[in-house]
Formats: C-alpha cells, structure tokens, sequence
C-alpha cells in the first residue's frame, strides 16, 4: 500500500512539465514561477518521509508494479521499487531539485516568460525523469527516465536558443550519451533475453551468472552505458562544452544528478560487474585514469564552471574506480556528497559571476568574497568538501571510504589507490584556486550585491550538509549493504596529508607567479588533451565528408551517374538504380524509339513510287520506241509459241 | 460485409467528393471527412462485433469462377490496426489540406481513392485482386503528386510511377504463375498455401513478390523514388505515401511470405535482414547530408522502413512485434512531420533548413510540436517508435548479434538528423522566412494532438497494441527460422 | 524449196525489212513508206497462201489490207501535214509530247 506513493514521486514533477509545456493557455509570470518551483519541490515531500522510513528501518523494501505486457511468451513487469540505494539516491535527487530550483526562481530572473516557462518546464521534466529512474525496479523504466534525462539535457544545455555554440554543445552531449545509451540498450536486451524477465531483483543474478563471454559483454556494455551518460574517459568530451547552458541547469543536471546517474548505473548492476574480472578492472582503470585526468585538466582551465565540470568529472572518477574495486555503497556514499557539494559550487560560482558582470573566467572572480560574502563562503565551505579536508567536511570522510576501499582490494586496487590519491592532491589544488583569487583584493574596490534569500536560502542548506554530512557516510554505506571500511592509520594520515598539499598546492599557484605563469600556459591540458580535437578529426569530419559524398555534393560519382532533377541532392545507391533504368532504356528502348518497321513500310512505299518514277522512262514518246517494243513483244510471243509446241 | 465497405465506401466516396459540388452543392472536404469518418465507424463494428479466432472478420464471395477469381478479404488486428490509421490519415489530409482550391473536387476524391485502394491491399487475400488493388494504388499517389504538387513534380510523379509499376510486375508475374500453375486454377492465397511447391520455385515466387514489396517500402537500392516524391509532392501526399504506401510494402512482406513460402523465407531471409541492415544505417546517413526538410525526412523513412524489414525477415516473434508495432509507430510520426514541415512550407514558402529557423520565437505551438515529434523520430523511450525498435532489436538479438548492433547504430545517428531538423527549424535568431510565420491554427494543431497522443499512448501503453498484433504475428513466425538458444 | 515457202520467206523478209526501216528511220514519211513495205509482207502471204490452197479468201484479205493500208496512208500523210506546218520538221523523235 505505501509502496504505490512511490508512483506518486516523479508525479507532480511530470504534471507541472505538462502544464508548462502543453497547456495552451497562457500563464502569467506568477503562475509559472509558481507551478515550477511547486512541481519542482513536492517530489521530495513525497520521497522524504518514505526515505527516511526505510532508512531508519521503520519499513522494508517495497516493490509498486506499474503494469503488465504481454510480449510473446515473456511477460514484462514494470515496477517501481523502494530499497536503499534507490533511497538514497531519490532523496539525494529531490532534494538538490528543490535546492536548484528555488535558486534558478532568482537567477532566471532574467529570462522573458515564455522562456522561463519552458525552462522550468524542461527542469520538471528532467526531474521526473531521473527519479524514474533511480526509483526503477525493472529495467524499461530505468531506461526510459535515462533516455529522458539525455532529452532534457539536450533542451536545457542549447536553452539559449539563439546561441549556435548552446546548440552545438547540446547535439555533443547528446550524440555522445547517445552511443552509450545504446550499448546500455543492448545489455540491458540481453540481460532481460538471459534472465525472461525485466524485473532488476532477477536480471542482476542472471547477469552474475551468465556463460562468461557472454557476461562479460553484458557487463562491458553496462559499463559503457555508465561511462558514457557519466562522462568519463573516453566519452567526457561533451561536458565541458556543456557548460554552455544556463548554471542552474549545470548544478543540477551536469553535476549532481544526470552525470552521476552511470555511478548510480554501475551501483545498481555491481553485482554483474564484479562477476566478471575483466570487466571490473576495467571499471576500476576507467574510473581512476578519469579521475586523475579530470583532475589534471581542471588545474589548467580558467573559466570556473569548466573547471567545476572537469572536477564533476574526476568526482564521478572516483565512483566509478569504487565500483570497480568492489564497494558500491561507498560509490553511492560519495554520489550523495558530491551532489551535495557540486551542486553548491555551481550555485555559488553563478552567483559570484553575476555579481562580477556575467562573465564566469576566474580572474572575473576577484574581490567576490567582498561583493558577494554568503555565496563566498558557500563556496569556500563547498570547495573545503571537494578537495576532501581531513576531518571537518563530508567531502573527506567519502573519498577516504573510496580510498580505503581501494586500498584493501588487492594489487589493481592499490595502483586505483594511488593513482586516486594523486588525483586528491590535484583536487586541492584546483578547488581552492577560485576561492584564493575571490578572496583577493581587486583591482578596483567591489561593493557589496544584494543577495536573494532565494539563492542564498539553498547555498547554506547545501554547505552546511557538504561540512557535517560526513557523519552520514559510514551509516548510508551500511545501509546500502556495503562495509564502511576502516582503513589503516596511515592510510587515512596520508589522506589527509594529500588533501592539505593540494590546499598548499593551491596556494602556490595563485600566488607563485612562475607556478601561476605555467598554469596559464599549460594550454593542452586546458583543452583536456585536445581529445576534443583528436575525435572531430578521427570521427566527425570524415563522417561529414562521407555524408558529403554521399549526398553528391562532391565526389565523382555524379559525373557517372547523373544527378535528378530540379538540383536536388542524389544518393549513390538510389541513383545506380536510376541509371540503371536510364541505360536499359537507351540500350534496349532506343534503337526502337523511331519506330523501325513504320520506317521500313514508308520506305517501302517511296520504293515503290521511285519505281514508278523509273518505269515513267519507259514512255519516251516516240513511236519507235513502241514499235521497238510491239515488235520484240511480238518475238517473244511467237517463241513462246513456238517453244510450247515441244512435247 | 464489412470488409467490403472498407473498400467500396473511399470508393464511391471519391466519385462522391467529384461530384457532390457540382450535383447537389456540397463542400467536397466534408464529403471526404464523412466519408472517412463512416469508414473508421464501420471498421470499429467490425473489430467490436468481431470473432474471436484467427480473424476479425473474413468475406468470401465468387466473383469470376472459371478463372478463380473470388472476392476474398480478411482482416486480423493488423490489418484493423492499418484500415484505422489509413482512414485517420485520410481525414487528416482533408484537414491539412484546408487551403488546397486548385481542381478541389479531384484532389479530394484522389485522396480517397488512395485510401481505397490501400483498404483493398491490407484486406486482399485472392492474389490476383491484391495484384489489382497493388497497381491501382499508384494511380491517385500519381495524380496527387502531378498536379498538386510543386517543384518538379512531374518528373517525380513519372519516378515514382516506373518504380512502383515495373515492381509490380514482379508481382504480377509470381501471382500468374502461381494461379496458372494451380489445379483447379484459383487465385485463393489459403489454397495455395497448401500446394507443394519445389524450394527453387518458392524462392523464385518470394522473390517476384518481394521486389514488388521491397520498391514500395522502400529498401536501398530501390528507393530512388521516394525522396524525389516526398519532395515534390503536396502535403496530403506525403502524408498518404509515408503513412499509407509504404506500409503496404510492409504488410505485403509481414503476411504473404510466411503464408505461401515458409521455405523460401527460410532461404532469403538473412539476404532480407542483411539488406534491412544496409538500408537503416545508409538512410540514417543520407539523412544527414540533406538541406531540404522533406528530403531529410523522406531519408528516416527510408531509415526506419528498412527496421521493418530487418523486423519482418527475423521471423522471431520480438522481430515480428516489432515490425507491426514501428508499421504504425512510423506512420504516425511520420506523417506528423511531414504535416509540419508542410505547414511551415505553406507559411514561409520554402523547406530549406538553412533559410528556416527561430521558430520557437514566433511560433512556440509549432516549435512545441516539432519537438515532440523530434524525440519520436529519435525513437525516445515513451513513443511507439521506441518499442518498435526495441522490440525489433531484442529479436535481432536473438537471431544475429552484429545485425542488432548495426540497428543500434540507428539510434546513434538518428541523433545527428533529428538535431539537424530541429535545429535547422526551430532554433536559432528567426529568420527572414520565418518572420511572419503564423502559429498552429487549430485545423493543423487538432491532428498534431491527435497524432502526438496515439504516439505517446502505445510507446507508454503498449499493452492494447501488442494484443492487437498478437494473431498477427503468431502467423508470421516461421517455425523453421533458427533461435539462438 | 516449194513454191510457197519461197513466198512465204519473202513476205517475212518483206515485213522485217519494213520493221527495221520503222525502227531505224527518223523521219516520218520514211517511216510510212517502211510501213507500207511491212504492209506489203503480210499481203503477199495471204496472196501466196490463197494461190496454193485454190482459196479466194487470200484475195479477199489482200483487197481488205489494200484498202487499210490506203486508209493508213491517208492519216499518216495527214498527221505528217500537220507536224510539218506547226512544229516544222518531220522528226518522228522529236515528237514525244506524250512521254510518260
């Protein structure tokens, strides 16, 4: 019974999209602000108390099934299901929404009514889609709130609709998680082909115990659906360039939420993961590589919302390497933190950067911490849990659970270890240089802004969760069935030692000016090792030169073939066919075409006259010419009479 | 009896909407519309009152004896499925087509014709009618697109009619022969079901009718024809050539194959599934080089009819549900689009994408349906489009791992156009063309709505639709194509 | 050789002889007289043939072609008249207007 309150999560989220997208009438600004912030904020009432009764153990795990389809002798069983890791992770999600949302009611602010009205519709949308997903107990729904988040991220990311370089980022995202999306699809048909049943509680044992090549391709597609919507090496090109939408939509979808959702992915099908060796490691390697290469990358960008998404990246890193080493829960600890945190950065940052002018580089930032003190230091507190300081924020106590995980998990797990903790440093450096360059002096003096209660409302809540949250870490690892580790002494004291030399580290680049200067020149590592550059080579451009030719704009095929009609493009295939056509007709139909025998039959009668024309000659008009002739007929007669008397 | 109307009411009703201006005063778009709506009437009695058995309703009625020749129809949840959409699409033209004044009566009972003729193929099972009904399809299309329509367009009515007739004479030929060669001669698609035929002749047979079915479909390389019709065309014609004409290709290929050739099947199906293959991705890529609106669309169809065809030949019941399911998802999306971009062309004059764009500006209620359909073509979870592929790609799976592969690829590069067309139409700073664009008048917004709804209702529901298709399809399989265990 | 054969080789020789001055001469008179000739051939046979079968019909058809050949003459001098006043010559050659 309390399980069909489940269906009612994602409900109001989806009532206010289609109020907003598709009730024909108009609504007054008012309206519109209200009715999103409404259907943005009411999942989590929903969600809030059902969570913390099952986190508390007050009531089990429940199963809502939705329906029922026949198809062929399976039968597809559509549920919703409430245990601890969807939990977790729907809290975590309506509850950074509501966050977003309230804040976007003031940062929007700017946006006309109509488009403010399709922003918070896309926004509800997207919320539906992404707790239909978490909240998913069969693998059609998850794949329907996956597929419908990449939509949403599609529409909000090119927001601006007159943006071309919005539009262009957007078609990247989406064509990027697109080809995951269908390596997802095809592993998630084969799961559901091995185990006859769409239900996860029975595709994740029969993935774990399918014929090893077999499984090990169900896992490896699993994995690339995961890395691909995560944004992790070698699909996280399109998150930097997503940056190009609206900072709301960045704090909500590309930090803390859709990105996260393929470590939420891999939590879930852990179980088939781990099954397989390969596969596993595999993970652990793509998650670590990522995380030290987000990381590296965010050390040399300058414009702070690219440098919050290339730490979105190594965040997410460090998920994926904690799922690979063989501890989900811990993952799914460290998802619900770095929402938390992300989502503050961003919020903050877009609230220093209009306070600054608009402009999001960091240099733009200076003097913040004097315009703007609350998002400053929301900042800080939200930068402080990222880089993972020892102790006093949560940030800390969930990298290290990542760490110590790694560590304990055999000999890939200590190279994921080390590698990780590189990135850790790394992470300190890059976290702290944005709120080192707000806290300097600016050139010019900087009064104080106004700040909303709207958006500054959501950024103490958050900062406030991203320092004390950790004493939830251990408790939501346990609950989530894993072991929240205890890691030797050192481990943890070289955690901590990491995480201080990234500060220093921080410290040292803003102020150091040849360490400054070299940051600013390492212009490869800005551009992410220009994998952006090496795949529009590799991959874009001859797929549009292929398209090119094909579509006959070059290409010599043309000439040969012949082009239709009216200057439309042709195709080569098509057009063989046509010329095809064209040549039976001008072999077999064209020497036809004058019609031959009509011809032979009028020849035939101009034959006939020129005959006559000749036989005219006969009658020359002289009478001995006719005597001639009666004479010789004469001879001839008689001979004739006279042969006819032989016998 | 029933069935029979299904056939002779568009019929008539053409003469109908010829004459009933000049006879008795009467608008002949509401003559079409009646028309229309007492067809959908009297195929819900019949799916209403049907049996309960391999068929809804079935007439069986001698028409020339000493050649075999019967009046013989039937129909089974597809073939519902299909007269439904056929006269929803037709009363969705007349709506469309609302400003059309040029020889009015003509185009009106043109339209109606079509939608006979196409009722008489999904229902035909005496080969030598179906034969007729096939041929006399391309008629009125041809009259449509000549007339009506702009650019050249008599140069893509003729494509379209050599195409369409020079197939169909593969046809025409199997079906002689197989009547010929029958004893007592009969043209009963159930009768010579039964005759024993060799294996070579069976493939020989399959083939006549499958190049008649495979150039309506159509499969590369045999659809030249259709972005050049699909282009010149007016937009009822569009609508009844992507929502209607190319959905007979499909269900000549879904029903006659694995009734009259198991064994040829068997034979020529991974040639089918193969050439399916080839034809998603070269669609998906054509697509995206085009500039003209309803070439890049024409291209999808091309795209997506060869998914049918991989459905189809996988003989696998997913494969199968899948090819009915993406018969109607297609044709509801499809014709969507083209509705669109036909009232956009008629507002602004021109399909380029590179003049258009900015619509969401000045005409969100158009921008708004274009993305809906957007998410449609790109076979989003939730549409009918997606568990028409889906499903075809679960029985891919089961029957070919790299096949299903390449039909994932559909997905991937569906991407790439359906941006391509929205971005090349609804964003970006508004354009000269697009300027004075009116919004969705309501004769244009009610058949998007309807359209939209139906797509979202079987991609969230499928549940009726599927049963639908269930007898179906179960007569489809083909008991001897291999499962991969 | 009999008697009428003799007669008979010399009406032959008579008639050929007439045709080949009907064939060679240019001249219209001459040509009337060549015809005479060849009329002469044929009369001599009827001639000939009468005496040798003691019958009158010979003599009868030499008076019948007499009176042809008269009748002959006259419309060929008459035709020769004309040609000479209006078209000035008797060139039987030049006479063609009748050419086909």
């Amino acid at each position: 019974m309390l399980a069909y309150l489940l269906l009612l999560v994602p409900m109001p989220s989806l009532g206010g999209f289609l109020l907003l997208a598709l009730d024909p009438y108009r609504l007054d600004r008012r309206a519109v602000q209200a009715a999103g912030l409404a259907a943005g904020c009411a999942p989590l009432l929903v969600i809030g108390p059902l969570a913390a009764l099952h986190l508390t153990g007050a009531i089990g795990d429940q199963v809502a099934p939705i329906f029922f389809i026949n198809v062929g002798n399976f039968e597809v069983a559509l549920a919703m299901g409430l245990d601890a890791v969807s939990a977790v992770a729907a809290l975590t999600v309506a509850f950074v929404a509501a966050c977003v949302m309230i804040y976007a009611l003031d940062y929007m602010s700017y946006a006309g009514t109509p488009d403010l009205r399709r922003f918070f519709a896309l926004m509800n949308l997207f919320v539906a889609g992404m707790l239909s997903m978490v909240l998913a107990a069969d693998s059609i729904t998850f794949f329907l709130g996956w597929e419908l988040m990449g939509l949403c991220s599609f529409f909000l990311i090119s927001y601006n609709m007159t943006s071309p370089r919005a539009f262009a980022a957007g078609q990247k995202a989406f064509l990027i998680t697109r080809i995951a999306d269908a390596a997802l699809l095809a592993g998630l048909l084969l799961l559901f082909l091995e185990a006859g049943s769409v239900r996860l509680t029975e595709l994740i044992p029969a993935g774990t115990v399918a014929e090893p090549v077999r499984g090990s391709i169900i896992a490896a597609l699993l994995l690339i659906g995961a890395l691909g919507k995560s944004a992790q090496v070698p699909f996280h090109t399109w998150l930097p360039t997503a940056m190009a939408g609206p900072t709301p939509v960045s704090a909500l979808l590309h930090s803390a939420t859709m990105v996260a959702a393929g470590a939420v992915l891999l939590a879930r099908f852990a179980p088939v993961i781990e099954a397989y060796p390969v596969v596993a490691g595999a993970t652990a390697v793509a998650g670590a590589t990522t995380a030290l290469f987000g990381a590296a990358s965010a050390v040399a960008q300058t414009d702070v919302k690219r440098l919050l998404a290339y730490s979105s990246i190594s965040q997410i890193g460090y998920m994926v390497a904690a799922v690979g080493v063989g501890a989900p829960a811990v993952a799914m600890a460290h998802f619900v933190v770095h929402a938390a945190f992300k989502s503050l950065l961003f919020m903050a940052a877009g609230v220093m950067s209009h306070a600054g002018g608009g402009s999001t580089t960091i240099d733009s930032l200076r003097g913040a911490a004097r315009a703007t003190p609350i998002a400053f230091i929301c900042y800080a507190a939200g930068a402080a849990s990222l880089a993972g300081l020892p102790f006093v924020t949560a940030g800390w106590w969930s990298k290290e659970a990542i760490l110590a995980s790694a560590v304990v998990s055999g000999p890939l797990g200590a190279a994921v270890w080390a590698v990780a903790l590189a990135a850790a440093v790394l992470t300190g450096v890059y976290a702290f240089r944005p709120v080192l360059v707000a806290a300097a002096t600016p050139a010019t003096p900087r009064r104080r802004c106004r700040e909303h209660p709207l958006a500054s409302g959501p950024l103490i809540v958050l900062a406030l969760l991203a320092l004390a949250g950790g004493l939830a870490v251990a408790p939501m690892t346990t609950l989530m069935g894993g072991h929240p580790p205890h890691p030797a002494h050192w481990v943890e004291i070289v955690g901590a030692v990491a995480a201080l030399a990234g500060l220093a580290g921080s410290v040292a680049v803003v102020f150091v000016p040849t360490l400054a200067a070299r940051v600013r020149g390492a212009r490869k590592l800005r551009a992410g090792l220009q994998f952006d550059a090496r795949y529009y080579a590799l991959l874009v451009r001859p797929y549009r030169r292929l398209v090119r030719r094909l579509s006959g704009r070059e290409g010599a095929w043309v000439d040969r073939l012949g082009r239709p009609p009216d200057g439309a493009t042709a195709d080569p295939v098509g057009q063989a066919t046509v010329a095809l056509g064209l040549w039976l007709r001008r072999v077999v139909l064209t020497p036809f075409s004058p019609d031959r025998m009509d011809i032979a039959w009028m020849r035939g009668a101009a034959g006939i006259g020129r005959a006559a024309e000749r036989g005219r000659n006969l009658q020359t008009g002289r009478v001995r010419d006719y005597a001639l002739a009666l004479a010789v007929g004469l001879a001839a007669l008689l001979i004739l009479g006279w042969g006819m008397t032989w016998r | 009896m029933a069935l029979t109307l299904q056939i002779l009411l568009p019929f008539f009703g053409g003469f109908a909407a010829l004459l009933a201006p000049r006879l008795a005063g009467l608008s002949e778009r509401w003559t079409t519309i009646a028309v229309m709506a007492l067809t959908l009437i009297v195929l819900l009695l019949a799916v209403v009152s049907g049996d309960d058995g391999r068929w809804l309703a079935f007439t069986r009625a001698d028409w020339a004896p000493s050649f075999g020749i019967q009046v013989l129809l039937a129909m089974d949840g597809l073939s519902a499925a299909l007269l439904a959409v056929s006269a929803g699409l037709g009363m969705i033209c007349v709506f469309i087509s609302w400003h059309v004044t040029h020889r009015s009566p003509l185009f009106h009972a043109a339209i109606c014709w079509t939608v006979a003729a196409s009722n008489g193929v999904f229902l035909s099972f005496d080969l030598l009618i179906l034969a007729f009904f096939w041929e006399l399809m391309i008629v009125p299309a041809f009259l449509l697109i000549a007339l009506w329509g702009h650019g050249d367009r008599e140069a893509a009515a003729i494509k379209f009619l050599v195409f369409n007739a020079v197939a169909g004479l593969g046809l025409l030929a199997a079906v002689f022969w197989m009547g010929a060669t029958s004893d007592p001669i009969t043209f009963d698609a159930f009768e010579l079901a039964r005759d024993e035929r060799s294996h070579t002749a069976q493939v020989l047979l399959l083939l006549g009718f499958a190049v008649a079915f495979m150039v309506k479909l159509p499969v590369p390389p045999f659809h030249a024809w259709l972005p050049d019709a699909h282009t010149n065309a007016p937009t009822a014609g569009s609508i009844l050539l992507a929502g209607l004409l190319l959905k007979t290709g499909a269900y000549g290929l879904f029903r006659f194959p694995p009734l009259l050739f198991p064994e040829g099947l068997v034979t020529l199906a991974p040639w089918g599934m193969a050439l399916g293959a080839f034809g998603v991705v070269y669609g998906a890529v054509l697509a995206c080089g085009q500039t003209d609106a309803k070439r890049l669309v024409a291209y999808t169809s091309v795209a997506h009819m060869s998914i049918v065809l991989m459905g189809v030949c996988g003989g696998v019941h997913f494969a199968l549900m899948g090819a009915g399911v993406e018969m109607i998802a297609h044709a509801f999306s499809s014709s969507a689009l083209f509705l669109l971009i036909g009232a956009l062309q008629h507002r602004t004059g021109t399909r380029d994408l590179r003049e258009l764009g900015g619509l969401q500006k000045t005409a969100p209620a158009f921008a708004t349906s274009f993305a809906l359909f957007f998410a449609a073509a790109l076979a989003m979870p939730g549409t009918a489009n997606f568990l028409g592929e889906a499903l075809v790609i679960t029985g891919m799976f089961q029957v070919n791992w790299v096949l299903a592969a390449i039909a994932l690829v559909s997905l991937v590069v569906s991407v790439v156009y359906a941006t391509r067309l929205i971005g090349g139409i609804v964003f970006g700073e508004p354009k000269p063309a697009v300027q004075g664009a009116h919004d969705l008048y309501r004769h244009e917004l009610w058949p998007i709505a309807v359209l939209g709804l139906c797509t979202l209702l079987f991609g969230l529901f499928p549940q009726a639709l599927i049963s639908v298709l269930r007898p179906a399809v179960e007569a489809a399989l083909t008991p001897l194509l291999f499962v991969q265990p | 050789m009999t008697g009428l054969n003799a007669l008979l080789a010399l009406s032959g020789g008579l008639f050929v002889t007439g045709l080949f001055g009907v064939l060679a001469r240019r001249t219209i008179v001459l040509q009337l007289v060549s015809l005479e000739i060849m009329l002469a051939g044929p009369a001599l046979a009827f001639v000939a043939a009468g005496a040798h079968h003691g019958a009158v019909e010979g003599t009868a058809m030499f008076l019948l072609v007499l009176a042809l050949a008269a009748a002959e003459v006259a419309v060929g001098l008459a035709i020769y008249l004309h040609l000479r006043r209006h078209e000035g010559g008797g060139d039987a050659d030049a006479t063609a207007r009748l050419r086909g």
